[in-house]
Order: structure tokens, then C-alpha cells, then sequence
């Protein structure tokens, strides 16, 4: 039996709007092996770090159970919680606004220590400040700057030892790179993995950048509108993506090469509302292969061959035509590009 | 020569705020001929946004200030330009979109007004024509035209681009600076941006540069890359210059960053170091602390131009005594 660190059983988060209930995560349920790392992928508004604060119940969860190490803590009070959040932290997207301008570098990272009162002789939690510091590889001569005398990928730095400090077994990282420039961000996903083994953390890895995210997770789930469409080991969402959606996703990168460039899938339109949705396929007024099922009932999430779980109708072969393949489905694209421009 | 339409020579700009001075832009060279696309690629403070401002001669003043250089748009030296005289050329001959469209619209203007005035401003027409323009760029971007009596919050992020990049493009100019316009919007959405811009370069036949830090964005709409570091352009090339036979270990250094998406198992290969402090830029050549190659001469000067071939050429000591080689894969 594989060793289950987390699993999320249809998970639900609503907001209440003046113009009704946003459904943020709709009906989400995976299982997380220990350490590994999910990658969670999906478009601004698709509810991926909603999904993870709820998760670290920084969210109280609509309906659904989250286990964590074979305990349900949908419901545990807060002083559970308090307890179970040293094993389950959470690395913030921007460096720049979720450090206190106030506290210098030793400070932050000896805050986590400090409150759960793990260290409470003043050298020793010194020491383990330095070790923290060398571990994400900031120099020690740093302990005393301010976070605005730093650049962005030592602030992450910080960031990073502060989630490290309580020696978790679970990290949510809600776009840990996507604040820096490239040459920094490669610096600090080598940081990342490298702590991962060390320390054999689960990651959930929550970002919109796919080409990030493959080199990074072992799974890939993709989310639309609050739900979860597609999920598969990353080699294999990347060999044989079957949602249209995540086809057009994949084939939306830029490849930074001149080789084997590919017809682009366009897909027309924009992400509609999440508040109040039909219970219909939620990509259907976007997606080129919808038809009048699609319009009318909301598809599971299947899996379909091992591993590989996806919600659509037409993967699932109740469509009048079979799904196409990643291939098929630029072809398709292809020939719909040659036929715009004929008629332009 | 008469289809150029951007050179700039031998550009310095400086910033000075309590005294210290930050170092933007260090001597460039650039050329752009009619409907050509330049990718200025590079990190934060590599000076790519300071130098397309100085095409419209927006440095903010009075913190900045052009050291020296020429910047001639369409034959004509912008920089010696008055005020008066500047207003008539933006938006008219050069335009820029700039990064993020939530902040570049008039909130309380309909983007049809917004769209209006720029031709109103440049072309000498009553309202009711220029807003028949509007409409009309409007559905040349892919909005439909009735909706340019909206505001710009009933739009989302890549509508609201379509719409910067209608206001840039209303007076037909001969040279678009864009200033990473779709970092901030979602894959899809920059995918449809892309096809758009392009596209409409082909139509109006407009020169574009194009500033980013993604080089798969420079491979899908440049024609040729300036890879900018400290203030200095360390590379220049066509496409097949840069991406395949790619020389500075700057460039390099930037191409190993990236993960490959056919190959999940390579491992990335960061630049070490970090961005140099533009006030205090390092001696010679501004990259050496990082460099992996780097040998006695580098901290001392600064390469020069060495030419690969005709259209490549790298700042890097590496490759000062290569014109053997040159000759032979000129050939």
C-alpha cells in the first residue's frame, strides 16, 4: 500500500458574493503520496490556491474531508490545528509583500520557532536560525539585513527557511518563482528539490506555468473553473493530454526553440463566471468538440486508464466522435488557422 | 538609409536620486529596419524599459538624464526634439503598450473615448469620426464595436490589452515599442495576444520591438534578439543567431535556466550569482562575477563588438581573437 500523507475527498469551497455563490473549488478529491509533489495547474480564477489554503484549513472547506496522515481534520479545532500546521506550512507567491518590512532576516525565520515554543533557549534557537540559513543558502552575514535591502530570490530564500523551521511534512508552495527572473528562479526550484529529498517533504505545487511545473511534479492536475478536469503523472499528461483544455494549455507555450514548432491550439473566448455555474461542462462554451451533451450534464472525473483520471464527455466516449489525441487535435487546429486565413 | 526605421547610437542613460547614480543603460546600439521585429530580452534592470522610453523621449526627468547618444526614429534625432514637437510623433509614428493593461486605462473614460482621442489628437478629425475609428479598431483587435461605450473594469486583463493595443495602433504607426504585454495574462489568453499581434504587424507593415524575458515568446514573433545585461546589449543575432548558435555564456546561462518541456528530467542549470547592483555595476565586463569562463582580462575591460558573421555579433573576451573561425563559418 503506498504511503498516503494527504488525501482530499470532494473537496468544496463557496463564497458567498452579492451576486451569488462562487464556487472556487468545486467537488476536488486526489490522494498525495509522501514525498512526492503535485503540481497544480490551472488559469488565473481557476481556484488553485484556494485549493490549497483550504487544504492548510486557512479556509473552512464548504463541504468534503481532507485526511492528513490517515486522520480526517476537516472539522479539528484550533488548537489541533495549530499542532498539525507545524507538519503543514505554506510558501507565499511574492516575496516582496509577505515578509514583515520590520523584522530582519533572523527574526523571520526564528518567529515559527519562537511561537510554537520548539526551542526555548535564545542560543540554540540562534543556531538553528544559522542552520536554516544555510540550508536555503543565505550568508550568514545577512542575519541582520531587513527584507528591502535583499533581492527577490533571497527573500524566497527567507520564505523558504521560515516554512523549514518547523521541520514540516507537507509544503503548499502557491507560485513560489513565478515573482522572479529566470536565472533566480532555476537557482530556487534546485533549493526546493534539494530540501525535498533531504527532508522528504510533500509538495503541492500550485502555479500557471507548465513548463515549471512538468520539470517539477511528479503528478499534474489541472483545474478549470473550480473543478478538477484532468490528472496523470506528469510524463504522461505531457505525452497524452486528453482534455481539450489541457491540450490547448500544453500547446499555448512558448517553446523557447526553432525546432519543431507546432500549430498552436487557440481556444476562442474567456474563463466565464464562476458564481452560480450551470451543471454543465464548464469549458463547453469554449472548447472546439462540444456538443449537446456536453450542454446538458456535468462530467465526472473518470479514470480512464491507470493513473489518469479526466472529466469530459468526449474522452469518456459519450460524444459522437472519439476524442482526438494531442496530434489530432493540432491538425484540427492547423487546418482551422489555414481556413481563417483562405478566407481573410 | 531610408527603410530604417529606429537607430540608436551609442546610447547612455543615467538615473541619480540622493546622489547615487544608477548606471541604466551603458552604450547601445541598435538598428531596426520597416517591419522588422527585435526582441530586447534580459532580467530585471537589464535597462530594456529605460531604452524604449527614450525612443519616445519619456525618460523620467528629472532623475534621468541621457548621457550621451543619438536616437534617430525614422531619420529624425528624438532626443533633440522640444516637448511640442514630441507630443506630434507619440502615438503617431511610435507607439508602446506597456505591461499591465489594468493600470494603463483611464477608469473612468469608455475605451471607445480612449481609443478617440488618440485619433482625434493626431489626425485632425471631428469626434464622430474618430469615434467611428475607434469602433473599427476595436473589431480590428477582436472586440465587437458596440462595446466601446464601456468602462475599462466591464473588460478582463486580455480584453483590456486588446484594447492598449488598439489605442497604439489607431494612428497607424510605424514602429510599436511592447513592454512584456502579456506577462501578465493567462497562457491561453497570451497565446490569442500573440496571434493578434502578429497578425496586425503583417497588416500594418509596422516595426515592433518586442521587450520580454521569455525566449519562447521571442522565437514565436522576432525576427532578431538583443539579449541586454547591466545596461549593455552582450549579444545580438537573427534567430538562428541567438538560439542555436548562441555564444555569450550570458545567453547561455539564460537558456539553462529554462526547463525543457520535452525532457522533465534535465536538470536546470542556474546562473549563479545574482543581478549586479546598478549603482555599483563590477569592473570590465558587468558579467564576470558570474561568469563560468571568466579569465584575467574580463574584470579589467570591456569587450568589444566581436562579429560571428554578418548579422551575429557578442561583447564577450571568449571569442576576441575568432575571426579565423568567422571566415570560415561565413562561408
Amino acid at each position: 500500500m503506498a504511503d498516503v500523507l494527504l488525501e482530499v475527498k470532494n473537496l468544496k469551497k463557496y463564497f458567498k458574493t452579492p451576486r451569488g455563490l462562487l464556487h472556487a473549488v468545486d467537488d476536488v478529491s486526489f490522494t498525495l503520496e509522501r514525498g512526492k509533489t503535485l503540481g497544480v495547474v490551472g488559469e488565473s480564477g481557476c481556484g488553485k490556491s484556494t485549493t490549497g489554503r483550504t487544504i492548510l484549513r486557512l479556509e473552512e472547506p464548504t463541504s468534503g474531508e481532507i485526511w492528513f496522515e490517515g486522520e480526517n481534520i476537516t472539522h479539528a479545532d484550533k488548537h489541533k490545528m495549530r499542532k498539525l500546521r507545524q507538519d503543514m506550512q505554506l510558501i507565499f507567491q511574492d516575496p516582496f509583500s509577505s515578509l514583515d518590512p520590520r523584522q530582519t532576516i533572523s527574526e523571520a525565520i526564528e518567529e515559527p520557532l519562537k511561537l510554537s515554543g520548539t526551542i526555548k533557549n535564545h542560543d540554540e534557537r540562534f543556531m538553528r536560525v544559522l542552520e536554516l540559513m544555510k540550508t536555503v543558502g543565505l550568508a550568514e552575514r545577512l542575519v541582520n539585513t531587513y527584507p528591502h535591502e535583499l533581492d527577490g530570490g533571497r527573500r524566497q530564500r527567507i520564505g523558504i527557511a521560515r516554512a523549514l523551521a518547523m521541520n514540516p511534512k507537507f509544503i503548499v508552495c502557491d507560485e513560489p518563482v513565478s515573482a522572479l527572473d529566470v536565472s533566480i528562479q532555476a537557482q530556487i526550484l534546485n533549493l526546493m528539490k534539494e530540501v525535498q529529498k533531504e527532508m522528504n517533504l510533500t509538495y503541492m505545487f500550485i502555479t500557471h506555468d507548465l513548463s515549471v511545473v512538468n520539470h517539477f511534479s511528479d503528478d499534474i492536475a489541472v483545474m478549470y473553473l473550480g473543478r478538477l478536469i484532468e490528472k496523470a503523472p506528469s510524463e504522461k499528461l505531457f505525452e497524452k493530454p486528453m482534455h481539450p483544455y489541457t491540450q490547448a494549455l500544453l500547446s499555448a507555450i512558448p517553446i523557447p526553440s526553432l525546432h519543431n514548432r507546432k500549430e498552436r491550439i487557440i481556444i476562442k473566448g474567456e474563463i466565464t463566471s464562476p458564481i452560480d455555474p450551470k451543471p454543465v461542462c464548464r469549458f463547453a462554451n469554449r472548447c472546439p468538440y462540444t456538443e449537446k451533451i456536453c450542454t446538458e450534464k456535468e462530467p465526472p472525473l473518470v479514470e480512464l486508464e491507470p493513473g489518469h483520471f479526466v472529466a469530459c464527455h468526449m474522452c469518456q466516449g459519450n460524444c459522437s466522435k472519439p476524442a482526438p489525441t494531442m496530434e489530432e487535435a493540432e491538425a484540427h487546429a492547423a487546418a482551422e488557422a489555414h481556413a481563417g486565413a483562405a478566407e481573410a | 538609409m531610408a527603410d530604417e526605421i529606429l537607430k540608436i547610437k551609442d546610447l547612455v542613460i543615467q538615473y541619480v536620486s540622493d546622489g547615487e547614480v544608477t548606471e541604466a543603460v551603458n552604450g547601445i546600439d541598435l538598428e531596426l529596419k520597416e517591419g522588422q521585429t527585435l526582441g530586447l530580452v534580459g532580467e530585471t534592470g537589464a535597462g530594456k524599459t529605460t531604452t524604449a522610453l527614450s525612443v519616445l523621449n519619456l525618460v523620467p526627468k528629472p532623475q534621468g538624464r541621457v548621457v550621451s547618444g543619438e536616437v534617430f526614429l525614422d531619420g529624425e534625432n528624438v532626443l533633440e526634439k522640444s516637448e511640442r514637437e514630441m507630443e506630434a510623433i507619440r502615438g503617431n509614428k511610435v507607439s508602446m503598450i506597456f505591461q499591465d493593461p489594468m493600470s494603463s486605462l483611464n477608469p473612468v473614460m469608455t475605451v471607445g473615448e480612449q481609443i478617440a482621442e488618440v485619433v482625434r489628437i493626431h489626425d485632425n478629425v471631428d469626434e464622430k469620426t474618430a469615434m467611428a475609428r475607434a469602433r473599427e479598431m476595436l473589431e480590428t483587435v477582436g472586440i465587437p464595436g458596440e462595446r466601446a461605450g464601456e468602462y475599462p473594469h466591464q473588460f478582463s486583463g486580455g480584453m483590456k490589452q486588446r484594447v492598449l493595443i488598439a489605442i497604439a495602433l489607431a494612428c497607424s504607426p510605424k514602429l510599436l515599442l511592447a513592454d512584456e504585454p502579456t506577462t501578465a495574462l493567462d497562457v491561453t489568453i497570451q497565446a490569442q495576444v500573440l496571434e493578434l499581434m502578429r497578425g496586425l504587424k503583417k497588416k500594418f507593415n509596422m516595426a515592433m520591438v518586442m521587450i520580454t524575458h521569455d525566449f519562447g515568446i521571442v522565437a514565436e514573433v522576432c525576427d532578431e534578439v538583443s539579449v541586454m545585461y547591466a545596461g549593455r546589449i552582450v549579444e545580438h543575432g537573427n534567430l538562428q543567431d541567438i538560439f542555436d548558435n548562441k555564444r555569450h555564456p550570458y545567453t547561455e546561462g539564460l537558456f539553462n535556466s529554462l526547463p525543457d518541456i520535452n525532457n522533465r528530467k534535465s536538470s536546470l542549470k542556474p546562473i549563479k550569482g545574482l543581478m549586479p547592483d546598478p549603482t555599483n555595476l563590477p569592473s570590465g565586463c558587468p558579467f564576470h562575477p558570474r561568469c563560468d569562463y571568466v579569465c584575467e582580462k574580463c574584470s579589467k575591460e570591456m569587450p568589444p563588438k566581436t562579429w560571428i558573421n554578418d548579422t551575429h555579433y557578442v561583447r564577450c573576451w571568449l571569442y576576441e581573437n575568432t575571426t579565423e573561425s568567422r571566415l570560415t563559418e561565413g562561408e
